[in-house]
């Protein structure tokens, strides 16, 4: 069994607790406005081209040019079919890390659950070994996707973009009926959740009182982090040679004290 | 929270030199007499023709006594100042008068008359960026214990006593003599300062701390803080002795601290006397900035973190400046709350703390002779190194690892300078295995350790003649039971140092032999050898230069190859000097470590290409840490290669630098994942570990200079990308980032 991944980060320390490995599966089911991984989105490999870094060495000129041997690392190669048995020393290596940090493993992406039965296979040889793990996922997959990796996943992060499902549509493409029940469905589990929203103005800064009444009554959310829209990607989107409508105001801090503020008041929950 | 009024600010910072002139060449403040009131005594050039005139007169007794009389002569004469802006006195001896004058002649004397073949030999080294070899008065640190308990007046009365109770030879007389004459001009000094402050308005609690300790040791915090400073002020600046340590401060201070805060001093009242204290190293500013550690074990392995840890943290903090620098001994019981302290100040951009982890330096220093109480004990001092209390260990021999590398591949010539400065051997065609090519590195090398060792073994044992320190001795019991001085052999342990540079680019240039000369076969060895000599400078070159620099197989990246050419130069050093004798006069054995200080820039400029892709002129790898831009891998990989190396093997230095971006550490989470990289290199048993939270500056410098940076990353939550694949304008975004964050 293989999975297509596009990255795999080491030290990430925002994507869970602790010191992390995070695992970036490629292909995504939504289309957020707003992405910041668009290397994510689609299922097949991609080759980016960072044309400032082109020393013009000529390897992707030769026939079985393979965006590895690029010399300038101007061409990457997103998206390399993996099996767990090549992906589990990597991400055992940084385990003293893990353990004094309290970090652990974060299988994301894309949407590392549309590769759920590969997710499951790897979780549960984290687990043999050890290792906390954690799953990041935008919540829109088949209840079966999410269990086959409950039983090996310690906590989820899971992101709600809109309570409103015309504004979800609106942000992402899709309808948030299926992440708002599969989150339910995790907290009747007695799985810990720690909810991420993207914090993204004019786009979906007025959900933000909604989602806090949606999760008020959730009885095993850890805490509610509000991640705020930075336009960072657009590099990545033209060195894929995509289209991009990145909106274009970032949040203020103002904004995102008050809407910190909204959810830790009516969830009760910790939202730092 | 201000503790000091920006009027006494004011005062301060300008009272040795005028802070708004240009430094000196040197990175120093250039000196200003006509601050110090003329009333007070001789002007810097009156004085240094004075104690000159003097010297003159008194050339045939012994270095020691001359030197005190000097030494005397600032003392009674200089010119001095109080204030009532002020809580510390200031002496104009900034410039160091004996430094030009009267041991820079005795240095001479020792190298050009009498060994100066020895002293040929050191030139040559120097100069052909081979060895870097100086005299080392700048690693010392005195018995502090025994300053506090006994003041400058009880150490001269040890003293005295001492000498009176043995039978000594004229050397040994000169050597107390020197004691005597210094000393007693130390306390003249503290009573000219105590008198100028009694009749200063405003500088009576001054004048009384003073006149303490004229007569004796501390008896308050106060007190203690002066006596920490007047030691140094006279050591570093008037005997031309560095004092590497202001000591082991929370567990030195703790006991003045608990009976004032006890007798209903307030802690704010500490903690302005602390903050004046700091100040007059910032005034001071020397380039080398002033060591300070905190921490450590006590007998009963619990630790020796205290409230005044935290009080002297928090007091450094608010004061946002960058000396005194702080190292923090880092032992298993030290409170979690202390480290996360100095972790959220690194990340704020204070690049002066460093961890030092107590363990390591702990086993080295038993593996090298010391008991474990000793070890226990032992100081942290200069910018990581250590030592047991009451040794002298002179260090500054800095070898350059990527010469041998020249000579191997030169037939036994230097490629810059063309001299036959290596061992004659054959030319590259004749390395037809790596092995060969190997052994031929160990033995030009090996040849450079010997050479080392016979020009720093050839002087060493002149050092006392060249800059006698009675100041420094009269705090080490065993000079005074021997009498001895501390430079010439009287120390507890008298060890010699040979510091390297450029680890990571000699184990990543054996990776790149290795892999496309012996086993890819791309090229011969005389291929690339011409590649090296023309400097990635002809066709194709400079593509060549790109796979090698791409190429992840490198000292930073936890991999196993270039870790274990890494280690294998270690066992170089263990093989060939751990262990060996220094001079005989000292008495002691060599030890080695990796630390390098600013050599890396100036033999860049005198070492040729090298096989890892680093260009002539560009700088040399320092420390234990990988070459720069080539930890493509992170922080964890970093650390897990140079916690392969035993840092144990040798009390020295392996010192990790470490950079991290403001958005990598940001939040709990980037606190806490800060922390798991500490204490996972302490538990691996790393040495010394700095870590550099990228300001703004370094971004932009990132921006004009890619190739140096090219694995810097930037993180945001659950994304990351290489610096070097963002725009300009997404990079000024994070260049705003940290500047918010500063």
């Amino acid at each position: 069994m293989k999975a297509t991944i596009f990255e795999l980060k080491r030290f990430a320390d925002h994507d869970g607790d602790g010191i992390r490995t995070t695992v970036f599966f490629k292909g995504c089911p939504l289309r957020c406005v707003w992405c910041h991984n668009p290397e994510g989105l689609t299922a097949l490999p991609q080759i980016a081209f960072y044309e400032h870094k082109c020393i013009g060495c000529g390897k992707c000129q030769k026939e079985d040019f393979n965006p590895d041997a690029c010399l300038g690392e101007a061409r990457v190669l997103y998206g390399k079919e993996m099996t767990v048995e090549e992906l589990l020393p990597l991400l055992l290596e940084d385990r003293e890390f893990y353990e004094t940090s309290g970090g652990g493993v974060t299988l994301s992406g894309g949407e590392c659950l549309v590769q759920s039965e590969f997710c499951a296979e790897l979780l549960k040889r984290l687990k043999e070994n050890g290792i906390q793990t954690a799953v990041d996922t935008c919540g829109f997959v088949p209840r079966e996707a999410l269990d086959k990796v409950i039983p090996f996943t310690d906590v989820f992060l899971y992101d709600i973009k809109a309570y409103d499902e015309d504004v979800h549509i609106r942000c992402t493409e899709r309808s948030n009926k299926i992440i708002l029940e599969n989150l339910k469905y995790l907290d009747e589990q007695g799985k810990t959740v720690e909810i991420r929203i993207p914090y993204v103005p004019d786009y979906n800064d007025r959900e933000i009182e909604k989602i806090a009444h949606f999760l008020k009554d959730f009885t095993h959310i850890s805490r509610i982090r509000v991640l705020p829209y930075h336009n960072y990607a657009g590099s990545k989107y033209r060195a894929l040679g995509m289209k991009h409508s990145l909106p274009e105001r970032l949040p203020t801090d103002e904004e995102l004290k008050s809407a910190k503020e909204i959810l830790r008041c009516i969830t009760k929950i910790s939202c730092p | 929270m201000k503790y000091i009024s920006d009027r006494d600010y004011d005062y301060i910072i300008n009272k040795h030199h005028d802070a708004s002139k240009p430094w000196n060449g040197m990175g120093r403040f250039v000196r200003r007499d006509e601050i110090f009131d003329p009333a007070t005594g001789l002007d810097a050039d009156a004085l240094r023709e004075g104690f000159l005139a003097q010297d003159e007169s008194i050339k045939d007794l012994p270095h020691p006594i001359r030197k005190a009389r000097a030494l005397e002569f600032i003392m009674k004469n200089t010119r001095i100042s109080c204030d009532p802006r002020d809580r510390y006195p200031s002496v104009n001896a900034n410039d160091r008068p004996l430094k030009k004058t009267i041991i820079d002649n005795w240095k001479r004397e020792v190298l050009k008359e009498t060994i100066p073949e020895i002293g040929k030999k050191r030139s040559y080294l120097e100069n052909a960026g081979i060895v870097t070899i100086w005299p080392d008065y700048d690693h010392s640190v005195p018995v502090w214990e025994r300053v506090f308990a006994l003041g400058f007046a009880g150490l001269l009365r040890e003293s005295e006593e001492a000498r009176a109770k043995g039978t000594w030879d004229e050397k040994q007389e000169a050597f107390f003599e020197g004691i005597r004459i210094t000393y007693e001009a130390i306390l003249t000094l503290v009573g000219r300062l105590a008198t100028l402050a009694e009749k200063t308005e405003g500088s009576e609690r001054m004048a009384k701390a003073l006149r303490q300790l004229q007569i004796g040791a501390p008896t308050n915090f106060y007190e203690a803080l002066m006596m920490d400073y007047l030691y140094f002020l006279i050591s570093e600046h008037i005997d031309y002795l560095q004092v590497r340590s202001l000591g082991n401060f929370d567990r030195l201070f703790y006991l003045y601290y608990k009976a004032d805060i006890e007798n209903g001093v307030s802690e704010e009242e500490i903690r302005t006397d602390l903050a004046y204290f700091f100040l007059q190293f910032v005034a001071i500013s020397n380039y080398w900035n002033q060591p300070v550690y905190l921490g450590g074990e006590k007998a009963d392995s619990s630790t020796e973190i205290n409230e005044l840890s935290y009080l002297f943290l928090d007091v450094y903090d608010q004061m946002s400046i960058y000396t005194p620098k702080i190292q923090l001994k880092l032992a298993d019981s030290t409170p979690k709350d202390i480290v996360y302290k100095m972790l959220d100040m690194i990340r704020r951009g204070n690049n002066s703390l460093v961890f030092v982890c107590d363990k390591t330096i702990r086993e080295a220093l038993v593996r090298n002779g010391a008991t474990e109480e000793e070890a226990r004990t032992c100081v942290v001092k200069g910018c990581y190194e250590h030592g047991t209390i009451g040794s002298y260990s002179a260090g500054m021999n800095y070898l350059n690892l990527l010469k041998p590398l020249e000579y191997t591949l030169h037939e036994g010539r230097d490629a810059v300078t063309g001299e036959p400065a290596g061992l004659p051997c054959p030319p590259p065609s004749a390395f037809d295995t790596f092995d060969k090519f190997l052994a031929e590195y160990e033995r030009q090398l090996a040849n450079v350790i010997d050479l080392t060792v016979e020009v720093v073994n050839g002087f060493e044992g002149y050092l006392a003649e060249m800059n006698p320190l009675s100041m420094l001795s009269a705090t080490f019991p065993t000079c005074l039971a021997q009498g001895k001085d501390a430079i010439a052999g009287g120390a507890l342990h008298n060890g010699s140092e040979l510091m390297f540079g450029g680890l990571a680019d000699v184990a990543d240039s054996f990776t790149m032999i290795q892999k496309h000369v012996y086993e890819q076969k791309t090229l011969t060895l005389s291929e690339f050898v011409a590649i090296l000599d023309r400097n990635f400078e002809g066709e194709g070159d400079e593509i060549f230069r790109q796979a090698l620099l791409r190429d992840r197989e490198k000292y930073g990246n936890n991999q196993k190859r270039p870790n274990e050419f890494a280690k294998h130069l270690i066992s170089i050093f263990e093989r060939n000097l751990c262990g060996r004798p220094n001079n005989e006069k000292r008495g002691g054995t060599w030890s080695f470590g990796t630390h390098v200080a600013r050599q890396s820039y100036v033999w860049g400029d005198k070492s040729l290409a090298s096989p890892n892709g680093r260009k002539l002129g560009e700088e040399v790898s320092k420390n234990a840490s990988p070459m720069l831009g080539q930890a493509k891998s992170g922080a964890t990989a970093a650390i897990l290669s140079v916690t392969e190396l035993d840092a144990s093997v040798s009390p020295s230095d392996f010192a990790l630098d470490l950079g991290l971006l403001p958005s990598a550490v940001r939040g709990e989470e980037g606190l806490d994942a800060m922390y798991g990289l500490v204490k996972t290199f302490q538990k691996r048993g790393g040495h010394a570990l700095q870590i550099n939270v990228f300001d703004a500056d370094t971004l932009r410098d990132a921006q004009k200079n890619p190739e140096k940076y090219a694995d810097l990353q930037i993180r945001v939550s659950g994304w990351n990308v290489l610096w070097n694949n963002i725009s300009k304008e997404e990079q000024d975004g994070f260049i705003r980032q940290a500047e918010a964050l500063c």
